[in-house]
This record gives structure tokens, sequence and C-alpha cells, in this order.
């Protein structure tokens, strides 16, 4: 650790980010293999197979809604990740709201400068222990939850059920409409249009459940009029 | 390369008590995943891969393929496992642009927004707007119950982010979706109970 700094950023470089591209290349497809685990259980143990057509429509759904969002999210938080803390941070989940936060307070309280090597080794090591403070408190706290869920009655569970998701949706859709109300306004008024007419039987002619339909016209048409918004000097980006 | 111990040391602690209450507030929103698709999955989505804001609507999304919600009455294992699908293959798309994706990621970033700056964000926030704003739809137009724990969860979101902001306290921040989830979901029985299901 006390090396000369010119050395030190050499050998991270020529040495350690390529040994980390490819460890993080390979543990990365490591979990894509893993995380079929729970589908495959279902599938084998339990002989539980959906439908193809379920499967690929879950699929399309998901790739439409959340397609974008694979890239966007690697490229705008790599700057303060770094390249070890983006494989660490897509590997273990949660960036956003812990993997991002942890990284930033903790670059802040070694007070290391933007831009450097020395950023990125911070920003490693706080991904580090984010990830077994978050696996321990999750899985202590799974083996207690479970328990208390299944000991409920009947239509407290029913109410969770029903009730505890909508919440959560409204709440992260204010979250992100925050800074952008007009954007939110425009994208809530697609999507409640779109919904109905499929309720009413509009896109019958499509085959298959139409979701994906609703789905294409509130994810891009939002995304087509922010666009606009932020061409007419419509929305503030100061934040 | 010029770190010292001591900030080595400041980095792993700061991380560490940083992660402790965002963990303890995914954990409060782990129950609304556990309602829906149990503990095992639950756990193991969020644990490693997948965040609340993913999971959750991935697995709407594999239920309805079957033409169900959640809390549905008849709900079935197939349906559960439509959902399993949805959000494993969802997921993997996070970890393969990260697996080969990554030694690009500079390159990529000054392609794309080339002078542009300002216009990244507002893409980003078009599409996380969009997609939300199709689950909270359906929602919606699913009852009354549904509508007032959708409004009410945003209103509590919108007030604790504001008093976040102005006193800045960073766990209000943390505590703000927990909170917003518990006054929803009692705003949702409350709304059941006096006018019922539906609209």
């Amino acid at each position: 650790m006390s090396s000369p700094s010119g050395s030190g950023e050499s050998v991270y470089e020529s040495d350690f980010i390529p040994s980390i591209n490819r460890w993080g290349r390979i543990t990365s497809l490591l979990a894509v293999a893993f995380s079929f685990g729970p589908a495959l259980v279902l599938l084998a143990v339990f002989e539980i197979i959906p439908p193809t057509g379920a499967i690929v429509g879950g699929f399309v759904s998901v790739v439409t809604t959340f397609g974008i969002i694979w890239f966007i999210e690697p490229i705008s938080y790599y700057p303060v990740l770094g390249i070890p803390g983006t494989y660490m941070a897509f590997l273990s989940g949660n960036i956003s709201n812990l993997r991002l936060p942890c990284a930033g307070a903790a670059q802040e309280s070694a007070d290391v400068e933007a831009g450097t090597p020395r950023r990125s080794i911070i920003s490693t090591i706080a991904i580090a222990g984010s990830i077994f403070v978050n696996i321990a408190i999750l899985t202590i706290g799974a083996l207690a939850l479970v328990p208390v869920f299944e000991a409920l009655p009947e239509f407290v569970r029913n109410a969770l059920e029903s009730y505890l998701v909508p919440a959560i949706f409204g709440a992260i859709f204010a979250q992100f409409g925050r800074d952008y109300p007009k954007v939110a306004a425009v994208g809530f008024a697609i999507a409640l249009v779109m919904t109905v007419l499929m309720d009413l039987g509009f896109f019958a002619f499509l085959p298959g459940i139409p979701i994906y339909a609703v789905i294409v016209v509130s994810v891009f048409g939002t995304i087509y009029a922010a666009k606009l918004m932020w061409q007419r000097d419509m929305i503030e980006t100061s934040s | 390369m010029g770190l010292s111990d001591e900030q080595l040391k400041t980095g792993l602690k700061t991380g560490v008590i940083s992660a402790v209450g965002p963990a303890i507030a995914v954990l409060a929103a782990m129950l609304a995943l556990i309602a829906v698709v149990g503990g095992p999955v639950a756990w193991m989505r969020l644990s490693v891969i997948g965040s609340v804001a993913f999971e959750l609507p991935a697995a709407e999304l594999g239920v309805s393929q079957l033409g169900f919600g959640f809390g549905e009455d008849g709900i079935t294992e197939t349906a559960f496992a439509t959902a399993v699908w949805t959000m494993t293959l969802g997921g993997i798309g996070w970890l393969v642009v990260a697996a080969f994706g990554t030694p690009h990621m500079e390159k990529a970033r000054r392609k794309i927004v080339g002078g542009r700056e300002t216009l990244l964000p507002i893409v980003t926030a078009g599409a996380m707007l969009g997609a939300f704003a199709y689950f909270v739809s359906g929602e919606v137009t699913a009852g009354a119950p549904e509508t007032g724990s959708v409004a009410v969860g945003g209103l509590v979101m919108l007030s604790l982010l504001k008093i976040a902001d102005e006193n800045d306290v960073q766990w209000i921040r943390e505590w703000a979706l927990g909170t917003s989830m518990a006054v929803g979901l009692v705003v949702g029985m409350g709304v059941h109970m006096v006018a019922g299901g539906g609209w």
C-alpha cells in the first residue's frame, strides 16, 4: 500500500483490471446459470411446467418493460461503482437502493478523488461489505418473516397479497415521478387509457393476452413524451 | 497505490454501516414478495441479483400471462411457476449486459451521451415512469381499495421524501418505501371494509 501511486496505478490497469474483467464475466455467467435453480426445481421436483406461450409472453413483457433498463443502469452507475464494483453490484442486485448509496458514502468518507482507481477500490470494498450485511439481514429476516406470515389469519394474508403491492407500485412511481412530474402525468395518462382499452376488449384482435401492447405503448410513449419535453425545455434537468 | 490502511478501513466500515438501513428496508418490502411468491424465492431473488422494484412487477407480469392478478382466488401453481420463470429470465438481462458490457462501459457512455449529457437521465426516467405507470394503471382499474392503496402509497412517499430533503435526514429516505407500503396497505384494507372490493 505504500508504493508510489504511479506504479500502483499502472499495475491496476495492466494486471488488476484484466483479471477482474475475466473473473467478472465468469461469475456473472455462473450467476445466470444458477439463477435458473428455482425454476428448474419446480420443473424437476414438482413437475410444474407453465405453458411455453406463458413463459414466452412473460419474457416478452419483461423485455419491453425492463429491457432498456438492462443497458441504462450499468452505463449510468458505473462511474460511481467502478469496473470491479459494477460486476459485484449487478451480481448482488439492489443497486440503486443499496449498493450505490454504500459506494458513494464510502468514497465520501475515505476522501478519494473522482475518476481515480483509488475511488473504484474503495467502492469495491464498500460493496463487498454491503453484500455481507444484506445477505445476513435478509436470511435472518426471511426465516423470521415466513412463519409470521403463515400464522396470520386468512383475511390479513389476503389483504397483504392484495394491497401491499399497489402501495409499493404507487410509492415507486411517486419516487421516480418527483423529479419529473410532467413526464409522470403524461405516462400515467397513456398507461391508464391503454389499460382501460384493453379491459374493454379493444385489443382482442391481437394474439394472446395483449398486455405487451399496453406495455410497449406505455414505456415507449412515455420515453418519447419525455424526449419531446426535454427538446422543448419543458423539463428542468438540474436535479 | 496511495491508499492508506486508514482509508481502506473507513471505506469498509462506511459500506457496512450504510448497508444496514437499506437492507432492513429491503426486508420490509420482502414481505410483499413473500406474500405473492413465497419465502424461498423471495429470499433468493432479493439476496442476489434482484430488487423489489423489478421482482414484484416481474412476478405480476408472470401471473398475468395466465389471466391472474395477485391476491385473486384460484391462482394456480402454474401461474406461480410462470412468475418464477419471468423473474429468472428478466433478471439475467442485467447479468449478461454486465458480463459482456462492463469492459466497454466508458466507450459506450461517451457514444450514447455524446454532448447530450442531460438526455440520459431523461430517457431513464421516461422508461421507469412508463413501466410503473403501466403497473399503477393495472391496480387503479382493479378497484377502489387498490386505487386507495396506490394513491396513499404515492402520497406518503412524496411527503416523506420532502421532509427528508428539507431537513437532510438520510434514515427517513431509507424508511420511505417501508412506511408508504404499510400505510397504503392499511388504507387499502380500510377501503375494502367500507366499500368492498372492485369498482
